[in-house]
């Protein structure tokens, strides 16, 4: 016999695969393992106490039983405006005949990509009980005396946010909808089934599932949404369960128990929501069998299609084209209460907003470096996560891809809650720092990176890494010639996926900042308390450029992503 | 020692046995072909060697160095080896020069050196002057070549080819086959070879090792494998054959029926019920049997021109056989025939 080969494996043990996949690891433990530990070690009074008081607090004191009550309210009403909206409108874009249906699907895509609190904001220049410009103009035409709208209600917070959230219900449907082959209706009616019965006995089963997996999605997100339960919800003093969590640890002194035991209870209540959806999903996957090729049925709709149209743009004027309209018309007025003139347009906000303000100017510096810090945490993270769970066969690596997708559960408040308890008692003092918002961000994002990164992957067939190994290429050097290169894309869009929602993060962001390490949502937030809403616009604006310039990058790279393997084996 | 030995080499992926005890010995030079139905185990045997599996029992040796054992595996960067993949793995990010250029860029060679290399295994493979081309510029035989060709180029003193003509149509393959031979004999190189399809393997193998759920079944030349199959699985895989049963009646004699067959067996007790393999062109329509032949007879209940053969369906009392006969043959259904068959095309097995 030979000599052993002992002494090599033992050089692999240490080489740079399993150092760079451990640290992955790590870093993913770090930043959602240990937070989460802490939420639930919190809620149960460790490290002082171990007790279930604050459970019980959080069901029983008075304002956290209200906060309860409204967010199931809220749940309930956006997932029913998301209903009415969402199908609707995919009906109408996937299957009529209606006109613009290209320009319908981009607006409720803006409505989505738009921030929601900024949402919240246009809203009350619009529906505020005073000034609102909508309720001016209904008092001018009608001789209201006052109102006679209030945006600031539980039907306002409950409209500002269906009007964002609607999306989920309105994509998961209309992709349930075009995937349905013409072939499955035409059936139906060669046996003799009218249009109608071929609606309603054929399609409706076929996206049902898609349709309440949709709302499910919807209404889950609207629990999370601090940003318009704050803004809309605070001076109407209607509190929900994030914002709740936000005044229990902003009091004096922070009930940290408590308040993890709140958020563990919106943490039930999320995962709750979405075991349903998947469970309803996982229904769905007949719908899909159909894959690329399918042909759908359009219909016919004759003079209705203009009523339809009507309908239609009255929802996407409502969720995205009132909002951006008057957060960029405010943003270059001189005085927004002022009838719209030339003579009151200026760039002065702008200017303000950008340069001399110097909450708003950190605001945008220390947004633009957290966002790229987070993408790159999260990319590097979810990347090396995605490997792992595609191409090793290390034990665990599916608890490990779970860990990933963990936050994706976690309403940004929650999160929060988790890494200050995690952090706040660490030598280390990263508490007060802009790195606590670094951890939070990339926590948070993590998932959305590791999907993308794991979507890529899949199409880059382990052969063509393999074939460098066996050319004589270390893992690394496969990594770094073969690997990277062709996820390129891919990663950028990870990155750019992650960047996006972090750059105009509010609902861990407001937990954690401080002086210093505000961001460009905090210098919103609170100049909106300070009333400049001129400024404030002109930021939002800044803000919808900035997101939507990106958002249309990521939609031009996944286009042609597959691209350059085309052809390949 | 052999110049490759794979002792008693196992692999386990979960609760499922996907090899159990190869035990092989590969020459160098030698041409071998792991043979076998889909799932049996090729490509994880294939990828064993190259490193990519670790396996969890026995060892493989590579001229006397132990280069896996249980737990342990050299990594592929380092084994010298070249493989060419089911689905070629090109490379689609660079050209066709880079592909073929990036093992010996690893390794550091020289920039003058790599040009005139990489030229040369060009022009060998038949890809001379597509060295600019990308990847999805290629018809499937021309990455196939490129993916030879970038094996090749390291001079590897081991290729492992894992069913590389698949995805080719049934002519280019016919071509690439012979190709591929050429260059094996040429290059001097031992080729693994891991194919499903047994005329490939007869095609182009010294010698053909199958493999059915996991575990070796037979291992030898192509003729062997054919002529004288290892058991009923083997005869299958090989190509038709007729599956009778019988029951030894004599030391080399077993019964089918009202008829009695000298035949060939390496069994050593020679009692009980047994199936016969018969090849359908090993049995003859004849007149009269010769010396030594076995004759039997029957009627027959179809026939079915093919140009270069006539297929027979042959009764002979209750067993149907299938005859292929040469093209000249004119029997018709419901003719008479007596069929002659060497007793060394009698291959006796146990019942399974
Ligand atoms: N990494 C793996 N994990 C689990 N099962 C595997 C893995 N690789 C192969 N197998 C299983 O082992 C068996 C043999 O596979 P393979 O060697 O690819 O067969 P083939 O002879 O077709 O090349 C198959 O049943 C396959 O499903
Ligand atoms: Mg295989």
């Amino acid at each position: 016999m030979g000599q052993l080969i002992a002494g090599s494996l033992r050089g692999q043990r240490f080489g740079p695969q399993n150092l760079v996949l451990g640290l992955a690891i790590l870093v993913l433990l770090v930043l959602v393992a240990y937070p989460m530990l802490w939420l639930i070690l919190g809620a149960f009074g460790v490290p002082q106490d171990l007790t279930l008081d604050n459970f019980q607090r959080a069901f029983t004191r008075a304002q956290n039983y209200s906060a309860l009550a409204n967010t199931l309210q809220l749940g309930f009403g956006t997932g029913l405006l998301s209903m009415a909206f969402g199908v609707s409108l995919a009906w109408a874009v996937a299957r009529s005949d209606m006109p613009g249906r290209q320009i319908i699907h981009l607006l409720v895509a803006l409505s989505y990509i738009t921030p929601p609190y900024l949402t919240a904001l246009a809203y009350i220049i619009l529906l505020g009980p005073d000034a609102g410009l909508i309720n001016r103009l209904l008092r001018d035409v009608f001789g209201f005396s006052l109102g006679p709208l209030n945006i600031f209600s539980m039907n306002g917070v409950i409209f500002v946010i269906s009007i964002h959230v609607f999306a989920f219900t309105y994509f998961l449907t209309h992709s349930a909808l075009k995937s349905i082959d013409a072939s499955l209706e035409e059936s139906a009616q060669m046996l003799g089934a009218r249009r109608w019965q071929t609606t309603l006995r054929i399609n409706l089963p076929l996206v049902a599932p898609a349709i309440t997996g949709g709302v499910l999605l919807s209404v889950i997100d609207s629990l999370a949404l601090f940003g318009p339960q704050a803004i809309i919800g605070m001076p109407a003093q209607i509190v929900f369960l994030p914002t709740r969590i936000y005044a229990t640890i902003s009091s004096y002194p922070p009930r940290w128990g408590e308040a993890s035991a709140l958020s563990l209870v919106l943490v039930a209540m999320t995962v709750i929501g979405l075991g349903l959806q998947r469970f309803f999903l996982e229904r769905r996957s007949y719908v899909t069998i159909g894959g690329k090729g399918v042909r759908s049925q359009t219909i016919r709709l004759g003079g209705w299609r203009w009523a339809l149209l009507a309908v239609c743009a009255l929802v996407v004027a409502m969720s995205a084209a009132a909002p951006i309209g008057v957060l960029t018309l405010t943003a270059f007025s001189k005085d927004w209460i002022a009838p719209l003139s030339l003579s009151n347009l200026t760039l002065a906000h702008f200017g303000t907003a950008l340069f001399s303000d110097q909450v708003a100017a950190r605001g945008i510096y220390n947004s633009f470096r957290l966002a790229a810090g987070a993408a790159f945490v999260a990319m590097a993270v979810g990347a090396s996560i995605a490997y792992l769970d595609l191409r090793t066969n290390l034990r665990g690596r599916n608890v490990l891809d779970y860990l990933a997708m963990l936050p994706l559960g976690l309403p940004g408040t929650v999160m929060a809650v988790g890494v200050l308890l995690a952090f706040i008692r660490l030598p280390i003092g990263v508490y007060g720092t802009i790195w606590i918002l670094l951890i939070a961000y990339s926590a948070r994002f993590i998932p959305l990176a590791t999907r993308s990164v794991s979507a890529t992957l899949r199409q880059i067939d382990a052969s063509l890494e393999e074939a460098g190994r066996i050319t004589g290429s270390s893992w690394l050097q496969s990594m770094r010639r073969i690997v990277v290169p062709m996820a390129r894309p891919g990663l950028l869009v990870a990155f750019l996926l992650v960047f996006i929602p972090a750059f105009s993060e509010l609902s861990a962001t407001i937990l954690l900042y401080t002086g210093g390490t505000e961001t460009i949502a905090i210098a919103i937030y609170r100049l909106n308390d300070l009333g400049q809403i001129e400024v404030v616009c002109a930021l939002a604006v800044f803000t919808i450029a900035v997101v939507l310039a990106l958002s249309a990058m990521v939609h031009f790279l996944s286009r042609d992503r597959t691209a350059p393997s085309e052809g390949v084996g | 020692m052999a110049f490759i030995d794979i002792d008693g080499i196992g692999k386990t992926f979960g609760a499922f046995q996907a090899l159990t005890d190869i035990q092989l010995s590969i020459e160098a030079c030698e041409f071998v072909t792991f043979l076998g139905p889909s799932g049996c185990g090729k490509t994880t045997m294939l990828r064993t060697i190259a490193g990519f599996i670790t396996p969890d029992a026995g060892t493989i040796t590579v001229e006397g160095r132990v280069l896996s054992q249980p737990g342990a595996a050299l990594p592929p960067e380092l084994r010298q080896m070249g493989m060419v993949f089911q689905n070629y793995a090109i490379w689609p990010h660079m050209s066709v020069f880079e592909n073929v250029a990036f093992g010996l860029r690893i390794a550091h060679v020289a920039d003058a050196e790599i040009k005139s290399r990489v030229a040369r295994i060009l022009e060998a493979v038949g890809l001379e002057g597509l060295a600019r081309r990308h990847p999805g510029q290629l018809s499937g035989g021309q990455q196939q070549r490129v993916a030879l060709a970038r094996s090749l180029v390291v001079e590897p003193k081991i290729l492992l080819l894992d069913e590389p003509l698949s995805n080719l149509d049934a002519k280019l393959r016919e071509r690439m086959r012979v190709e591929l031979k050429t260059l094996q004999r040429r290059t001097g190189i031992t080729f693994i070879y891991v194919t499903h399809d047994q005329a490939e393997a007869m095609a182009l193998s010294d010698r053909i090792v199958v493999f059915n759920q996991g575990r070796m079944q037979q291992q030898g030349s192509p003729r062997d494998i054919y002529e004288q199959p290892a058991n009923l699985f083997v005869a299958d895989f090989m190509g038709l054959v007729n599956r009778v049963s019988g029951e030894w009646c004599g030391p080399a004699q077993v019964r089918i029926g009202a008829h009695v067959l000298d035949v060939t067996s390496a069994a050593a007790i020679r009692i009980g019920a047994v199936t016969v393999a018969i090849r359908p062109e090993a049995l003859l329509p004849v007149t009269t049997a010769l010396e030594g032949q076995n004759l039997i007879e029957g009627v027959v209940r179809e026939s079915v021109f093919l140009g270069n053969i006539v297929d027979l369906c042959v009764d002979i009392g209750g067993v149907e056989l299938h005859v292929q006969a040469d093209r000249w043959c004119t029997l018709a259904a419901g003719d008479p025939v007596r069929l002659a068959v060497e007793p060394a095309e009698c291959v006796v097995m146990k019942n399974e």
